[in-house]
């Protein structure tokens, strides 16, 4: 047992080092970087190596006699995590999921401290102390108490109202965006109605012409690091009938029309993206076309930002209504660009 | 002796003939039901059309749902417009009034059905026990359940009344289409209630007379009667709902076909079904065990503190019972929902009504947390099982991490300078917890860890004994351990391959989770067959804190369910029954999250202040009960609320 709470505790103690390193300009910033596409699991495996790190940490401590007091340890974890989450993570995780994120550790180490009344009653004791304030050392901290927390409190509300940014311009207010609008029954385009429940991609087919999911999976790049395209799948390949030609026409509307915003990589961020707010929808993200069915793109792409619902209004998009400038098939053969670049499959209800 | 015999024949007899008489209505009006409810009266606000009755009956539509042909038999949907004709109104919001009378109803249902289905239970464990003293114990507390619900049960009733007098005030339009569709459901739902109320009351007021031989196995079979027409009266109410989710048996200007199954068997009523019975069991343990905290943190005596610790610890066992697959019968609906109409589903999931989902995932996490730590903190009440407390942290740290993956919304709330700098609308590493490959795993692995925290505690302060527990203990481990990978696999791996695929890995993921749960507690009980006992168990002998984690569970459980009962009937959006019967009154448009929030806190409150009082009436018939026991039984723990 001490052998593995050893190799714990130096776990931990280099973890923590390299992440202290690592935000504070030590060593290189990406000693360590989060891997496109294993990020969510990273960041997981990290953080449980961090708690392992920690419990051996603290059973060496404990049994050299240096032991840190249980309220010292819920309270350093909860500020180690708020501490990993605004300087680990990249892109800045927005102040909403933080909080969130903040509670539940919270709660959680309640729960760990209270889960025997042995370590609740450790827990609770130096709280205990400064409310009774039996020493005048005690009875100047609650004093400090008192007066801090109501300043506190003040600050986070002045704080709240008082202009950010440059120039002080005040922020626009936060808004509850729905980013997937429900999608009619039925959709006309061109003077054809379009059932989305049961339409199909003309130009998904096999060798023989038929419609075939199966096929065209099969033939879409590879969904990991760098995206790479199948072997023989190439569809700007001469030679390439069929499916992957439909690609490649789809790809060439893509970067006449699309890609401006969209972004030449499919995530959202061309050249114009920018300009908007919020910026293009990100294809690449599992999120986003990933969990649609490919008649719902067909829609959206044809009537736009203003063939939006009228629930959940507004919207914020400037997505113009494609059908006024590219026809059916030309607005299908994009729809299968978008999803065998990103390497996603359309979704389907069988 | 062969008077006994008599008397007992004679009391089966009598039994036998209420019984008969108290579902005889019911069983005539069947006869009404199968030959299609007859023939539909106009609905008030198409009277006008009367003189073409003769006409639209030789009349066949096509049904919406079912795409059958048949001979209308109704008249049309009312096109209802914005004034007090149909919608006559108060200088208030009608939808608000009506959103809170039906609330209060359905809580109070949902209680009242759910009660006497614990009572089945704990009386049936009562009557197969060997141990004479549990086994009255089990009764007695059976009973207490029972006449908690007595009180309640009247309250349902008069909110029912208040219901139905606010639909035909506030929305007679409506309410005249859609009686004029379920008349002979609405009948049999009423005739049903008569039999549920007369059942309830032989069941209460015989419990006495019926406490042994053969009479209590009687006593226990009308508890089955009881819940067997309680659950068709919840049936028939789930078919006016499921109906205007999703409306069937009528044609596209929903006028009545004539099938009066059809209309009763919409595609979302079986998963309703299902989900309810699931939720209010889950709903009635949870109100039962916060009834319990609540005498427990009031109770003056050791002996009462021990009653109620162990009331509270067979309602909590018997929620958590149902609440686990609870989330898989919701599971079901939605795929339901979607399968029915796509853009239904995504403003629940992906649209409008995200949001609330959010929360509701939040308050599903706090269920489990709240479990998960009452069963730690149950450890604290048996000698020998503090080995086991000093891994609790581990436990709480994989609970907490599916927890959080569980509740990440796929997009964030933020500032336009926070999404600036984030880039995009969804965050490159925590966007991938916000889709359902990820909260699959993430709830797999919460409910996963409440099934090992329960094994603990069945093993608290027990030693196994058997020859092979070394074997046995290793067996489980690994169990546990690849239990775990499977779930957290099969979620990465449900970001590479189609969605259609990805919705059907959920059944591995369940299957593993189920697997936890069935065999490895059976198991559990083998291997503790024998076992040495380290300690015994010292009820009441817990901590306050763990009472609050129950009053805490049955909170999150009523606000869940006004939160998603709410979400299912904004589904709807502008329609009072779906693409049949448009809403027009001024409120057909959707609250904002912090108004529904509001009001199902407001509703909250009400209940549970309404359901204190109804608490109190329970202890006033027995205040003089612990003398009682004790004068019966020295030396024994007395059960308090001898009413009867």
């Amino acid at each position: 047992m001490k052998a593995i709470m050893s190799a714990a505790a130096v776990v931990g103690v280099i973890a923590s080092l390299l992440l202290l390193g690592m935000i504070f300009g030590v060593v290189k910033a990406d000693t360590v970087h989060l891997v496109e596409g294993y990020m969510p699991m990273q960041m997981i495996f990290e953080l449980a190596i961090f708690v392992a790190g920690f419990t051996g940490l603290s059973y060496m401590l404990n049994s050299m006699g240096m032991a840190i007091p249980r309220f010292w340890q819920g309270i350093g974890f909860v500020a180690f995590i708020l501490f990993y989450l605004k300087s680990r993570v990249y892109p800045p995780i927005p102040f909403s999921v933080r909080a969130m994120y903040g509670t539940v550790t919270m709660v959680a180490v309640f729960m760990w401290m209270s889960s025997n009344e042995e370590d609740w009653k450790k827990f609770r004791q130096p709280i205990l102390n400064v409310m009774d304030a039996a020493t005048p050392k005690l009875k100047l901290i609650r004093t400090l108490f008192l007066i801090a927390i109501p300043v506190a409190l003040w600050g986070f509300s002045y704080q709240s109202f008082v202009p950010q940014g440059a120039g002080a311009d005040v922020d626009e207010p936060i808004e509850l965006r729905t980013v997937h609008p429900a999608p009619p029954a039925s959709t006309k385009v061109h003077g054809k109605t379009f059932v989305l429940q049961t339409s199909q991609n003309p130009y998904r087919v096999n060798p023989e012409g038929k419609y075939d999911q199966e096929y065209s999976n099969k033939l879409i790049v590879e969904q990991a690091m760098g995206r790479l395209m199948q072997a023989n799948a190439n569809p700007w390949d001469e030679k390439a009938e069929g499916y992957l030609k439909n690609v490649r026409e789809g790809g060439e509307i893509f970067f006449q029309n699309c890609h401006f915003c969209h972004g030449d990589n499919l995530n959202g961020r061309g050249l114009h993206a920018f300009a908007f707010n919020p910026i293009p929808a990100n294809f690449t993200d599992p999120g986003t076309i990933a969990q649609l069915q490919e008649t719902f793109i067909f829609w959206r792409v044809s009537k736009g930002g203003l063939g939006l619902p009228r629930e959940g209004f507004p919207w914020a998009s400037v997505m113009p209504p494609w059908e006024q400038h590219l026809t059916t098939d030309e607005i299908w053969k994009v729809v299968l660009f978008e999803y065998w670049h990103t390497g996603y499959y359309p979704r389907t209800w069988d | 002796m062969g008077r006994q015999n008599g008397k007992k024949i004679w009391s089966i007899m009598a039994l036998g003939a209420m019984m008969a008489i108290l579902l005889l209505p019911v069983a005539t009006s069947l006869n009404a039901l199968a030959s299609g409810g007859g023939e539909a009266p106009p609905a008030p606000a198409v009277k006008a059309e009367g003189d073409k009755k003769d006409e639209a009956k030789v009349e066949k539509g096509r049904d919406v749902y079912y795409k059958t042909e048949g001979i209308v038999a109704g008249a049309p949907a009312p096109k209802t417009t914005d004034g007090t004709k149909d919608y006559p109104r108060y200088n208030f919001e009608s939808r608000v009034l009506l959103w809170f009378a039906n609330q209060q109803h359905l809580y109070y249902g949902s209680f009242v059905l759910a009660v006497p289905i614990f009572c089945m239970i704990i009386e049936f464990m009562g009557v197969v026990t060997k141990d004479k003293a549990m086994a009255k114990k089990y009764d007695q507390l059976a009973y207490d359940f029972i006449k908690i619900s007595l009180t309640a049960y009247s309250l349902t009733a008069i909110l029912g009344g208040i219901l139905i007098f606010t639909f035909l005030t506030l929305y007679p339009a409506f309410f005249g289409y859609l009686s004029s569709i379920f008349r002979p459901v609405m009948h049999i739902y009423a005739l049903m209630f008569v039999a549920e109320s007369g059942t309830l009351y032989i069941y209460y007021y015989g419990w006495d007379k019926m406490k042994e031989g053969l009479l209590k196995w009687i006593h226990l079979s009308m508890s089955v009667i009881l819940n067997v027409i309680g659950t068709v009266l919840m049936m028939l109410a789930n078919s006016w709902i499921g109906f205007m989710m999703s409306p069937a048996g009528v044609d596209e200007q929903g006028r009545f076909l004539g099938n009066i199954w059809h209309v009763i068997h919409t595609a979302l009523w079986n998963p309703l079904n299902v989900h309810r019975i699931l939720g209010n069991m889950a709903f009635g343990g949870g109100v039962v065990a916060a009834y319990a905290a609540y005498r427990f943190l009031s109770a003056k005596t050791d002996e009462e503190r021990a009653h109620y610790d162990w009331m509270g610890y067979i309602a909590m066992a018997l929620a958590v019972a149902f609440l686990i697959p609870l989330p898989f019968a919701g599971y079901w609906l939605m795929r339901e929902v979607y399968a029915y109409r796509q853009q239904m589903g995504i403003t629940l999931m992906g649209g409008l009504l995200a949001w609330l989902f959010i929360i509701q995932a939040t308050m599903i996490g706090i269920l489990f947390l709240s479990t998960n730590y009452y069963l730690w903190q149950a450890l604290g009440r048996m000698r020998g099982a503090e080995k086991y407390q000093r891994y609790i942290k581990y436990l709480v740290f994989v609970l907490v991490v599916g927890f959080l993956v569980f509740i990440t919304p796929h997009t964030m709330v933020m500032t336009p300078a926070e999404l600036k700098a984030m880039g995009g609308q969804q965050h490159p590493v925590l966007g991938n917890y916000g889709v359902m490959s990820a909260k699959n795993g993430g709830i797999n692995v919460i409910i996963t860890t409440t099934v090992l925290s329960f094994v603990w505690y069945m093993r608290g302060n027990k030693e196994p004994m058997v020859p092979w527990k070394k074997f046995g203990n290793i067996f489980m481990g690994t169990f546990f351990g690849l239990a775990y990978v499977n779930i957290i696999w099969l979620a990465i791996y449900g970001y590479y391959i189609p969605a259609n695929v990805r919705v059907g890995l959920s059944v591995p993921q369940v299957a593993t989770t189920l697997s936890c749960l069935f065999f490895m507690t059976a198991l559990n009980g083998v291997m503790l067959k024998g076992a040495k006992q380290m300690g015994p168990i010292e009820w009441g002998k817990i901590s306050a804190r763990s009472q609050y984690a129950i009053i805490m569970l049955a909170t999150a459980f009523t606000w869940m369910m006004g939160l998603m009962g709410y979400i299912r009937s904004s589904v709807r959006l502008f329609w009072h029954v779906n693409e049949i019967m448009r809403d027009n009154s001024p409120w057909a448009y959707t609250h904002t999250v912090g108004f529904a929030a509001n009001m199902i806190s407001f509703n909250v409150l009400f209940f549970w202040v309404s359901i204190l009082f109804v608490f109190w009436l329970g202890t006033l018939g027995a205040k003089k009960a612990p003398v009682e026991a004790k004068a019966h039984a020295p030396g024994r723990v007395p059960e308090p609320a001898h009413g009867h």
